[in-house]
């Protein structure tokens, strides 16, 4: 299969008043047409600045990037920006995380559905309409004509994000990028959402960037998995290989530290010490280091890189585990 | 949206539609000529003849509201319309673009407010709309003309900031990035979601300013540089401003209806800008 996507050596920073604030570390992965990619990290870990700067939706002034973003043989990170919107919408869709900002409180539904056909499709009113319907009927909304002419403050919140994965798959993109689609949701709703989004996947034949800080989140709904540390993925695997052959400390440490149903009652659940390194300041070894349980002298003064293990999978450490030396 | 008004927002609108009945169809209604001596002079309020009394001239204070009521609202609203027009496209511009192109918008919609209105009027007035020959005076056309693009510069800018100011705060809203996403283009974004967005606070504001713009011309008219020959409440009082002692009402019967409806398009300004506060949580 050919390469749909291939992002190497992206880098981002920013320009702060604190000094140079850097976001995305050399970055690079690659997904194949239909296949989805989990990008997992904790708050600041620089995941929806990767996904971001990825569709090239990093429009401040401070931002600095660096890296080649190829989407179907074309390096769009040379676009003009008029040809970078021509990628948008048809190419790759993004869906946000709250659905209440995402949409605009004074149109209704039915316009703000219809506007990427119109717009971006050449559609007429008529048939926009119906796209919309047909759109909505895809996302899983019942009583679809009711539900154009409404608000989105009419709406519930798990409505409003099936509105928005309707709008960002208006256009057939190839990519999806959803950036914690399901964070500002309730847990019941989360799986219904997710679950849409799979299907769809299926339906459509898209790629997807699903961009969570819950690993839960991406276990059953993607096919490899990339783990964000400070800016840098530390490990990266196919989904069913990360599960069962965790080698980065710190991917250890975000499973240890999820609520488990056969945890005994009154067991502090495990955290992880610490925070994040600064991201302003220049680091000497691991970025984990100060946190990992693991850690040795060489963790702290050595940069790690990213080496292949085998069966795809790789890791960003000196002592992975499971791995005898 | 006329259902969820209060008491007194429905009355404020009752009486801006009975002061708009007037403005467009005074000369139809059955009334004394406004210029027109009567020999009741000074007369009080519900005289015969006089629903609301006459001034000192004799003139028919009633029928005089009613023809002025034309130019008063007249001037208001298209220096106004044309000032949030103007203004509204500039903010829009201003924090839509930001850069440069709001650094200089910015500096000149300051300098705009820094100059007194009365005064600005005062100087266009005497340098574009006097003759040299005394002898000779100038078109009340043309007087209007000057009157109302003064009045137009002095809201400009104060439409400008608050449109800018509201332009600012939605174009970082979530969906204007996902509008982006989708690959709308910038004019496309600005007609879709800044402008329906941005549009409620504008109308607020001009309803504010319709006011303030009714008492300006007042003021102008009083300085003696009003409409000219034409009759607006302003220059009835310039006329009777030393009638106070002999025929109150000349100065009471404008006075009132200048006040009311000034209250009227405030109370009908702030009944607006709450419908918009509440919009998001009123489910």
């Amino acid at each position: 299969m050919s390469e749909l996507l291939r992002v190497s050596n992206l880098d981002v920073r920013f320009d702060t008043a604190r000094g140079l604030l850097h976001a995305v570390k050399d970055v690079s992965f690659n997904l194949e047409p239909g296949e989805s990619l989990g990008i997992v990290g904790e708050s600041g870990s620089g995941k929806t600045v990767l996904s971001r700067a990825t569709m090239g939706l990093l429009t401040m002034s401070t931002a600095k990037k660096s890296g080649s973003v190829v989407l179907n043989d074309v390096e769009i990170t040379k676009l003009s920006r008029s040809e970078l919107r021509s990628k948008w919408g048809t190419e790759m869709a993004i869906v946000f995380q709250d659905p209440m900002t995402a949409l605009n409180p004074v149109r209704r539904i039915g316009d703000q559905i219809a506007e990427g056909p119109r717009v971006r499709l050449g559609m007429s009113k008529k048939d926009a309409k119906q796209r919309a319907i047909e759109l909505l009927k895809m996302v899983q909304i019942a009583e679809p004509e009711k539900v154009l002419k409404k608000f989105p403050l009419q709406l519930s919140g798990g409505m409003r994000q099936r509105v928005m994965i309707a709008i960002a798959i208006a256009c057939n993109p190839k990519i999806l990028f959803a950036d914690e689609p399901t964070t500002a949701l309730d847990v019941t709703v989360q799986a219904q959402i997710l679950g849409l989004i799979s299907s769809l996947r299926k339906q459509l034949n898209m790629s997807l960037i699903l961009v969570t800080h819950d690993l839960g989140v991406v276990a059953g709904h993607t096919d490899k998995i990339a783990v964000m540390y400070a800016g840098e993925i530390v490990e990266m695997a196919p989904t069913k290989e990360l599960f069962s052959n965790v080698r980065m400390p710190y991917t250890e440490a975000l499973l240890n530290s999820i609520p488990r149903i056969t945890n005994q009652s009154g067991i502090r659940l495990p955290v992880i010490e610490g925070r994040l390194p600064d991201p302003t300041l220049p680091q000497n070894g691991c970025g984990f280091s100060a946190r990992c349980k693991y850690a040795t002298e060489k963790c702290h003064t050595e940069r790690p890189q990213l080496v292949d293990g085998g069966n795809g999978h790789m890791y960003r450490c000196f002592f992975p585990l499971g791995v005898n030396k | 949206m006329l259902r969820n008004l209060g008491f007194f927002s429905k009355i404020s609108f009752a009486w801006l539609s009975l002061m708009l009945f007037f403005a467009i169809a005074g000369p139809l209604l059955p009334l004394p000529d406004p210029s027109e001596f009567s020999d009741a002079l000074g007369a009080g309020i519900f005289t015969s003849g006089h629903l609301l009394g006459t001034d000192l001239n004799g003139y028919d204070l009633f029928a005089n509201i009613v023809v002025g009521s034309r130019n008063s609202l007249f001037i208001a609203i298209i220096s106004v319309g044309l000032g949030s027009l103007l203004g509204g496209i500039l903010g829009i511009a201003a924090g839509y673009l930001r850069g440069k192109t709001d650094y200089v918008l910015t500096i000149f919609f300051n300098i705009f407010l820094s100059i007194p209105n009365l005064i600005l009027s005062l100087v266009l007035i005497a340098v574009l709309a006097t003759s040299p020959d005394p002898t000779q005076t100038v078109a009340d056309s043309r007087r209007l003309v000057v009157i109302i693009i003064s009045l137009t510069i002095v809201i400009i800018p104060i439409l400008g900031r608050i449109t800018r100011g509201s332009t600012l705060a939605w174009t970082n809203a979530e969906f204007v990035v996902a509008a982006k996403s989708m690959g709308m283009k910038d004019l496309m974004i600005i007609r879709r979601h800044i402008i329906p967005n941005v549009l409620p606070s504008i109308y607020a504001v001009a309803f504010l300013a319709i006011g303030i713009v009714i008492v300006v011309e007042g003021a102008l008219s009083l300085l003696g540089i009003g409409v000219g020959q034409g009759i607006s409440w302003g220059s009835m009082l310039a006329r009777s401003q030393g009638d106070l002692e002999y025929a109150p009402t000349s100065l009471f019967v404008p006075l009132t209806f200048l006040a009311l409806t000034v209250i009227a398009c405030n109370q009908i300004g702030d009944a607006l800008r709450q419908h918009l506060d509440s919009r998001e949580s009123k489910l």
